[in-house]
């Protein structure tokens, strides 16, 4: 079926089965390859977007849940060229081992400064545990949240 | 080339890696260097080409998997070549026998040997091509070459003010011959080499343009999935295959070696059509036992064979015979999923007279023999581009996903992905074997004299050597691979070295005790196993560390203090110790409510200590704090070592605390993250690293993390409640069992 969504801004209209996974229309339709497939059953978080300003894990979305609304990915953090305060934090903090949650991390992240500019560690931890890192990188995860959340403002996102 | 016998899997010392499998052929070599005109680039070496606009690109040998060898080892070569690492662009190798891994003559990541196999090559590749673009400018200029320096790309005129940039001096140097000795940088001129900040991929994997395997992408591709058998070993007897290719999006069904594949336009469509595959088993050669017949048949191969004497230091029968007391305990350990969070993926393209793959591996030579395996290619007619691994821990050094995807692509002959799911990457997984340990410990006037370590289980080899064997000669025809797999294993401890993966660390028990005897029974179930972030060690450490600990305990001394006095002898092992107890305030009493417990375990050639903290909470193990002290030589970056350590204590908290794959009829119970947990964040406990400053040579820092912090959380457990638990897992309530 036809349906169609607004992609980190962009109007897309796209041929595709309803109940496909909104995870692998963003990847294999879209061609947007950050956001991760890590479980297919929303236990690690590696694929979460924001969907009309929420996060949801896309592994779990059917693609028609998302027709007509507004999708953000990794690749829509960054507004003009200029990276998402956490995506600084996080080369500044060296955040990523294999980095293949981090697209996922980053993304919860995001929707928590967005409603809680000034989150506390807890705050950071409770948002942040649905989102797996098999390397282990959480307290770097941790202090590069911490460090935006106590510094700069987080003041762009596209969703 | 011919094979001479002499050089058939010749002898290589194990050292410190955990694969020892190692044959020393020097492979055909295919790596041009040299100047070439068409595009202004110059090859001084097998790493490094630099063009005339300035450009440096390093080709890096050892895969990315999270370990920082992105970062660790393009700070080495830039060290000596005197350019800033992030103005170089590391390309990931394709085969070649100059990308080998001297320790095991493969060309493969692991084993924590990343720094340690490259600190010498790759600095001195750096220094002599900085010396080529040094004699190059000198010659420009007609001064002592002896006279200039290098510096950030450059080369600087004895006068101090002119320079001569790289790009402008390559095409010159490729002709020069270095005819002095070449002098590596002392380590008081170090600009990068245990200062460096940062991750080079930082960047790229925070702004989701890093390419992992799963992310290739070419014209027309098709996807597919692969429906494996439950019981591993089963065959395929007969499928539903023209219900499958029926549906929508569906363009073949058909059965390989490992299952049957269902290829699709689409990934989603594959999934789907496989919901409705029926597949009927032929069960004939298929596994059947459950896990509690694991351990039954290890303490009946125990009881039946003492095993192989792989230590014996003094006669510990004597010492057990004239003993006051022998204390004895058995542990058992789990078999363990990799669980990397990428799963098990690879892209294959065949094109009639070669194949060219894109994955994920931490062996691309191994990956060339098991997609020349499923086709009618030679290894040499193979590609493998390997991409960033999302995770590895040992789990891509076996190369079944890119047989698979071979396989396929030779049926379908377009590009091909198969992904795995979760799900199948959880019950198809090789695992880290499941363990049995049996000591004995002989004490007298309240010390111990004897102590004896029972290794009971697989190893690792006998799973390995199938694509190993014959990676080592790719030239040799396939109908032999399978010999080569088995004469490698014949050879194995006469003419290739001994596999240790099952001991190591038991055999290098360090304590000073007079009698010592360690024995293997040798003993394999017939589950799938392979290498696993610290493997040995990480089931050794645990046996060795706890029956420290209860020694200690039974001959009434503190456990700190009990290994300090028998390991004064060894004094990297007594610094890390001593740092720990320190850092730690261990003799201090830890909070109220709490426990601390403490190991010592040296693997890689790295030696750690750590105390955790730890208490019980609402029926829950709660660790609050690691204390971690390590010893790895060298340091090259200190931000990744400590990463590296605190992956690994996490690695190892998630086994000790929720680290089990069980087996009911030959079928693996777990599938995914709600019942093979790791852990998460709200788990993290507080981690101080501590790296021991050091001009050693630098050794592995991926692994070495993991075993210590399962016994010496145990240990915390056994502090806490007077419960000693011999069995992973750990449980909140050991008595409750
Ligand atoms: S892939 Fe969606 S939560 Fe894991
Ligand atoms: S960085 Fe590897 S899973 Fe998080």
């Amino acid at each position: 079926m036809a349906l169609s969504l607004t992609v980190n801004g962009e109007k897309r209209t796209l041929e595709v089965d309803g109940d496909t996974p909104l995870l692998w229309v963003i990847r294999d339709e879209l061609g947007l390859k950050g956001t991760k497939f890590g479980c297919g059953a929303g236990l690690c978080g590696a694929c979460t977007v924001h969907l009309d300003g929420q996060p949801v894990r896309s592994c779990s979305t059917p693609v028609d849940l998302a027709s007509g609304k507004s999708v953000t990915t990794i690749e829509g953090l960054a507004s003009r060229g200029d990276l998402h305060p956490l995506q600084k934090a996080w080369v500044e903090h060296g955040v990523p081992q294999c980095g293949y949650c981090q697209s996922g991390q980053i993304m919860s992240a995001a929707y928590l400064l967005k409603h809680n500019p000034a989150a506390e560690r807890e705050d950071i931890v409770a948002a942040l545990s649905g989102n797996l890192c098999r390397c282990g990188t959480y307290s770097k995860i941790i202090a590069a949240v911490e460090s935006v959340a106590s510094g700069e403002s987080v003041d762009r996102e596209g969703a | 080339m011919t094979l001479n016998r002499r050089d058939f899997l010749k002898v290589s010392a194990g050292t410190s890696g955990s694969l020892v499998f190692a044959l020393a052929l020097p492979g055909c070599s295919g790596i041009q260097t040299g100047y070439r005109e068409e595009d202004g680039a110059w090859k001084p070496d097998a790493w490094l080409e630099l063009t005339t606009d300035n450009k440096v690109y390093f080709t890096l040998a050892r895969v990315e998997m999270g370990q920082g060898t992105y970062t660790g080892l393009t700070t080495l070569i830039a060290e000596e070549l005197e350019v800033e690492p992030a103005a170089i662009t590391p390309k990931f190798a394709p085969v070649a026998s100059e990308y080998r891994n001297p320790l095991y003559k493969l060309q493969l990541t692991g084993g924590s040997t990343s720094i340690a196999t490259s600190w010498m090559p790759l600095r001195q590749a750096g220094a002599e091509a900085r010396e080529m673009l040094i004699l190059a400018a000198a010659r420009v200029w007609e001064v002592d070459h002896s006279e200039c320096t290098a510096f950030e790309g450059h080369v600087r005129h004895p006068n101090g003010v002119d320079t001569l940039p790289y790009g402008k001096l390559v095409s010159l140097a490729s002709s020069e011959t270095v005819r002095h000795e070449v002098k590596l940088k002392p380590q008081s001129q170090w600009r990068y080499i245990g200062k460096a900040r940062g991750r080079l991929d930082a960047g790229a994997k925070s702004t989701g343009t890093a390419e992992y395997g799963i992310d290739i992408e070419l014209p027309g591709m098709v996807y597919a999935v692969v429906t494996r058998p439950p019981r591993y070993g089963a065959r395929v007897k007969s499928f539903n295959g023209s219900d499958i290719q029926a549906m929508p999006g569906v363009l073949k069904v058909l059965e390989i070696e490992r299952g049957v594949a269902i290829v699709a336009g689409k990934y989603w469509q594959a999934r789907k059509a496989q919901q409705k595959l029926k597949v009927e088993w032929d069960n004939a050669d298929a596994l059947g036992l459950s896990t509690n017949d694991v351990f039954a048949d290890y303490h009946k191969a125990a009881d039946d064979d003492a095993g192989v004497r792989e230590r014996d230091d003094g006669d510990f029968a004597d010492a057990a015979a004239g003993a006051e007391r022998v204390l004895e305990a058995s542990y058992e350990q789990p078999y363990l999923a990799h669980a990397t969070l990428e799963p098990m993926n690879a892209t294959a393209w065949y094109r009639g007279d070669s194949m060219e793959v894109w994955a994920p591996t931490q062996a691309p030579d191994l990956g060339r023999i098991a997609a020349a395996r499923v086709s009618d290619l030679s290894p040499d007619d193979i590609t493998i581009n390997t991409t960033f691994l999302g995770g590895g821990f040992g789990r891509r050094l076996t190369q079944d996903y890119i047989e698979e995807a071979a396989a396929v692509a030779y049926s379908v002959k377009t590009p091909v992905k198969v992904i795995w799911s979760r799900e199948e990457d959880t019950r198809h997984d090789l695992y880290r074997p499941a363990m049995l340990h049996r000591m004995k410990a002989s004490v007298s006037g309240g010390e111990v004299t004897g102590w004896h370590h029972q290794v009971v289980g697989p190893q690792i080899l006998d799973w390995y050597v199938r694509n190993a064997a014959p990676a080592q000669y790719p030239w040799s025809p396939k109908f032999l691979y399978d010999t080569l797999g088995k004469v490698g294993l014949m050879a194995e401890g006469i003419a290739t070295p001994k596999d240790i993966s099952a001991i190591e660390g038991a055999i290098d028990y360090p304590y000073k005790v007079a009698n010592v005897e360690v024995r293997h029974t040798h003993t394999d179930p017939g589950v799938p196993i392979t290498w696993w972030r610290s493997v040995g060690y990480s089931h050794n450490g645990f046996a060795a560390e706890t029956f420290m600990d209860e020694l200690a305990h039974e001959t009434g001394k503190d456990p700190y203090e009990f290994r300090r006095a028998l390991i004064a002898h060894q004094p990297r092992h007594r610094e890390v110790l001593d740092r720990v107890v320190a850092m730690s305030g261990w003799k201090a009493p830890a909070p109220s409510g709490r426990a601390r417990g403490v190991a010592l375990f040296q693997s890689f050639g790295t030696y750690v200590a750590q105390v955790v903290e730890a208490s019980i909470e609402n029926d829950g193990i709660h660790v609050h704090r690691v204390w971690c002290a390590v010893d790895c030589g060298q340091v090259v970056n200190p931000e990744i070592v400590r990463d590296q350590i605190e992956g690994g204590i996490i690695f190892g908290l998630t086994a000790a605390l929720h680290g089990e794959i069980t087996l009911q009829d030959g079928e693996v119970q777990q599938s995914n993250f709600h019942d093979y947990p790791l852990m998460r964040n709200y788990e993290l406990p507080e981690i101080i690293v501590d790296i021991v400053d050091s001009d050693e040579t630098p050794t592995g820092v991926g692994e070495p993390g993991v075993p210590p912090v399962i016994p010496a959380l145990g240990n915390a457990l056994f502090a806490l409640t007077g419960e000693r638990q011999r069995k992973l897992p750990l449980k909140a309530a050991a008595s409750s069992l």
